[in-house]
């Protein structure tokens, strides 16, 4: 048993150099991410694929914005694999917001694998219309 | 409590393994240098296969996806898997984007061709979309199941 970030993982141990031994364990992933900037806040999509909503976990800390999945079993008990190309077991990325963002108003969303984070801008940093009155 | 959900021990498999971490690198360090960016990723969607005693199962790793949109056939051995989605739809015509950070989510429509073993019945496949994975299995054969015998003591 190895620790990694807190949790624990089963790990291969049989056989192998421990660099084998490392790449062979079930990975954390970085999710690719799209970040898109509105007029009214920033949004973040995240591929997170197997992560149902309640293994999911979103934080700020600061001006960190941390992002955490856990992917749910969903194979058989006694299933031998017979080939394979994701062996990620759980996601995690951070980001560094900046200033503007109102980190009350943060909202998330799970749909199909997919995150959806919105970040609204604080109201003072907002685009704001200035109506110019000609005399 | 986490368990490996399968294990690399293909060694063919690990050298294409690595051979996609050495071109992510390449890719990486000289296009875009971004900082803590996505890492192990597969341009298609990533596909794992594994047999019980009764059945072959599929997964195929695929977030974002319109179920109505997923296209399964069987041919022969060979099973076609085929759909796609929009990214720039995501937002809805109605959000005013200034501008992006980040775009490293895969967009477009993908097709992946999975040659099945042999010794399936392939007149009953089951399919379920959920949490962005495709679940697929087909059965085995009834010949082919692997059967326990019981050894009898005089």
């Amino acid at each position: 048993m190895a620790k990694v970030k807190g949790q624990e993982m089963a790990v291969k141990t049989e056989g192998g150099t421990p660099q084998e031994q490392q790449r062979l364990r079930p990975v954390v992933v970085t999710p690719p991410v799209d970040i898109y900037e509105l007029e009214d806040g920033v949004v973040l999509f995240a591929d997170m694929p197997g992560v149902p909503k309640e293994n999911l976990d979103v934080q700020v800390d600061k001006n960190v914005l941390t992002i955490k999945g856990e992917i749910s079993d969903i194979v058989p008990s006694d299933i031998s694999p017979l080939y394979v190309e994701f062996n990620g077991k759980a996601y995690e990325r951070a980001f560094t917001l900046g200033p503007d963002v109102d980190v009350s108003k943060i909202e998330a969303t799970m749909n199909a694998g997919v995150l959806k984070i919105f970040l609204p801008k604080s109201e003072e940093v907002r685009p704001k219309k200035i109506e110019v009155t000609v005399e | 409590m986490l368990r490996p959900w399968f294990s690399l021990s293909d060694p063919i498999w690990q050298d294409f393994d690595r051979l996609n971490r050495e071109m992510e690198k390449i890719f990486n360090e000289n296009y875009f240098s971004p900082a803590g960016a996505a890492s192990s990723r597969v341009p298609m969607p990533a596909v794992n296969i594994g047999e019980t005693s009764d059945q072959v199962l599929i997964y195929l790793f695929a977030p974002g996806l319109d179920p109505k949109g997923i296209d399964l056939t069987v041919e022969k051995n060979m099973l076609t898997i085929s759909a796609g989605r929009d990214t720039a739809k995501e937002l809805g015509e109605e959000a005013k984007v200034t501008g992006y950070y980040r775009k490293e989510r895969f967009s477009g429509k993908f097709r992946r061709v999975i040659a099945l073993p042999e010794g399936l019945d392939t007149s009953t496949i089951g399919a379920k979309y959920k949490n962005g994975i495709l679940s697929i299995s087909i059965k085995k054969k009834e010949e082919e199941k692997t059967k326990k015998i019981e050894v009898k003591v005089d």
